[in-house]
């Protein structure tokens, strides 16, 4: 509600045809001045009201009165009124509006939020509607001038109420919003600190505490991946996946990926196949690192998991050892993929889990 | 001779680690922890590499880069971050830095990547590889200048492998190659990162953040 947004009205002496007031006004309001004259010369028809309000703002800007200003303004008011056909009361009763509506919202009045609504503005205005209403007004006005009354005074109190509500909303999602973040950091951040202190004397389960949580965190600060448990994509995964081997086996598995997707029942089978590979590298590759690498492309989903450990020969593995029958390669077909495996003795091993997506 | 490096790193606790297990294999002539003190320190030491970290109290890496730059042409940067947001990454590698390695690297290893670095190689971390994948995957899908906006397919292979943890000498060996050839191919995709101009990345990144 600022009006000082709106340039300063003054005199405009350099384009006056009498004293510069329409100049003046078409200057403040940016509008055309051929426009603003000829809106004073119908209204100076209308029982003489232009030439009052054109006193009148002459006035206003010579000397600044606002008391006569607002005077010869409202007499121009009365004398448009009683040109459209008003009665007297009808007058009288527009003008108690008028005079009701500016003292109930001058300084901002009710708009603001907070401020004291002005109940002698607004009783005013309300017994100003109750006369215009039966004071016999001609038919087409009355109705739509008791709709604009009633909504000018009960509008802005209506829209304070709107505005109170929503404050009270936003502060609510606000505090939500801190307890969630509070709920995650206490589920995640400070469980691990907590571990870390009982576990101060164990620098690899320390670090691989620490690692865990880190990668967590960055997930969630920069992934959107959700803080705690549960995973939404496939980085978010082979992450959880990655950082249970190291806890385990006190490994460090490097992941690094190109491109991420959701996890549906498929790529969850990746996922799973993926962190069986990484544990079999952790239990008989005999590194201290793995590394895994997945790419999402618009067409397949890969994953490769890697060590460079003892290796193995694939005829040399007894047939009543299924972890890689039945984890890696079974689960891949059953979603419609495939695993490779590539390894030799002292050589160590790569699996590679390739899933086709499917079309979209 | 040891390479003279300066560390750029706001963790005090995180400098005097990597100093630590640096021991002797270089030469540290200085250390700041901000943008501001960065830049002056950097430019009177002229220093071999800087190590630096990805984000700092008061701007980015890549701010050091584009302050030092100009001046000092012969300093190299190597970025070191744990902060992995890929767009924040693959900026400090646009503004110049010749590399990025995870701040979980051995000493052993940080102490060859320094090395490398002096000598004008890249250095690419698995993660780094497949952040530089993925963003040109996002570049080709656009299209435009097909010279510097696509990889072609043995610089594609060698990120691939760099990003699945393979090392220079095993790459060579698995794609019949000189380990030099692979060094060039890795400088080659540097070079067309900091040399592209497309908006498509910057496009990349924003979505990145978005996805």
């Amino acid at each position: 509600m600022s009006t000082a947004a709106l340039p300063r009205f003054a005199l405009d002496a350099d384009r006056r045809a009498i004293a510069g007031v329409c100049a003046g006004i078409a200057r403040a309001l940016g509008a055309d001045v051929t426009l603003v004259r000829l809106v004073f010369a119908v209204l100076a028809l209308a029982g003489g009201a232009g030439i009052l309000v054109y006193l009148a703002l002459w006035a206003y800007a010579r000397a600044r009165r606002v008391w006569l200003t607002v005077l010869l303004a409202f007499v121009a008011g009365a004398l448009v009124l009683g040109a459209i056909g008003l009665s007297g009361s009808g007058i009288f009763g527009i003008a108690l509006v008028v005079a009701g509506l500016w003292l109930a919202l001058r300084r901002g009045g009710s708009l603001r939020p907070g401020a004291p609504v002005s109940y002698l503005g607004l009783g005013l205005a309300a017994i100003g509607v109750a006369i215009v209403v039966p004071g016999g007004t001609p038919t087409l006005l009355a109705p739509g001038a008791v709709a604009a009354a009633l909504i000018i005074i009960v509008g802005p109190w209506l829209w304070r109420l709107v505005r109170d509500r929503d404050a009270e909303r936003a502060a609510r999602v606000r505090s939500e919003e801190r307890a969630e973040v509070a709920a995650r950091v206490h589920d995640s951040v400070l469980q691990t600190l907590a571990l870390i202190q009982r576990h101060a004397g164990e620098p690899q389960r320390v670090s691989a505490l620490a690692r865990r949580q880190e990668r967590e965190l960055r997930g969630w600060l920069y992934g959107d991946v959700p803080l705690g448990n549960g995973a939404a994509s496939l980085e978010a995964a082979l992450s959880t996946a990655a950082t249970d081997v190291e806890e385990v086996h006190g490994v460090r598995v490097e992941l690094a990926s190109a491109g991420d997707c959701p996890v549906d029942d498929r790529v969850e089978a990746v996922a799973l196949a993926a962190r069986e590979a990484m544990t079999n590298a952790a239990k008989f590759a005999g590194v201290d690192e793995i590394d895994v690498y997945a790419e999402v492309t618009e067409d397949a989903v890969a994953v490769f998991v890697r060590d460079r450990g003892s290796g193995f020969d694939r005829a040399a593995v007894p047939a009543d050892r299924r972890g890689l029958v039945e984890s890696i390669e079974g689960r891949l077909e059953r979603a419609g993929g495939e695993a490779r495996i590539a390894s030799a003795p002292g050589e160590g091993t790569e699996v590679e889990l390739h899933l086709p997506r499917r079309a979209q | 001779m040891k390479p003279r490096i300066v560390l750029v790193d706001d963790h005090a606790l995180f400098l005097a680690g990597v100093r630590a297990e640096l021991g002797d294999a270089v030469d540290v002539v200085g250390t700041a922890g901000s943008v501001a003190d960065a830049v002056p320190l950097i430019k009177e030491l002229d220093p071999d590499v800087v190590l630096l970290d990805v984000h700092l109290p008061d701007g980015g890496g890549d701010a050091v880069i584009n302050a030092v730059a100009p001046d000092r042409p012969g300093v190299r940067f190597l970025a070191l971050s744990v902060s992995d947001a890929a767009e924040d990454v693959i900026g400090v590698i646009r503004a110049g830095a010749r590399g990025y390695v995870t701040k979980t690297i051995s000493g052993e290893e940080l102490a060859q990547a320094i090395e490398r670095v002096r000598s004008g190689d890249a250095v690419f971390s698995p993660r780094l590889a497949g952040f530089v994948l993925d963003a040109f995957r996002a570049g080709e899908r656009v299209g435009g200048d097909a010279e510097l906006n696509e990889l072609t397919p043995r610089e594609r292979e060698v990120l691939q492998l760099i990003a699945r943890g393979y090392m220079y000498k095993e790459i060579a060996a698995r794609l019949h190659l000189s380990v030099k050839t692979v060094e060039s191919h890795v400088s080659n995709v540097l070079r067309k990162l900091q040399l592209s101009t497309r908006h498509e990345l910057t496009r990349w990144a924003t979505q990145h953040r978005l996805v």
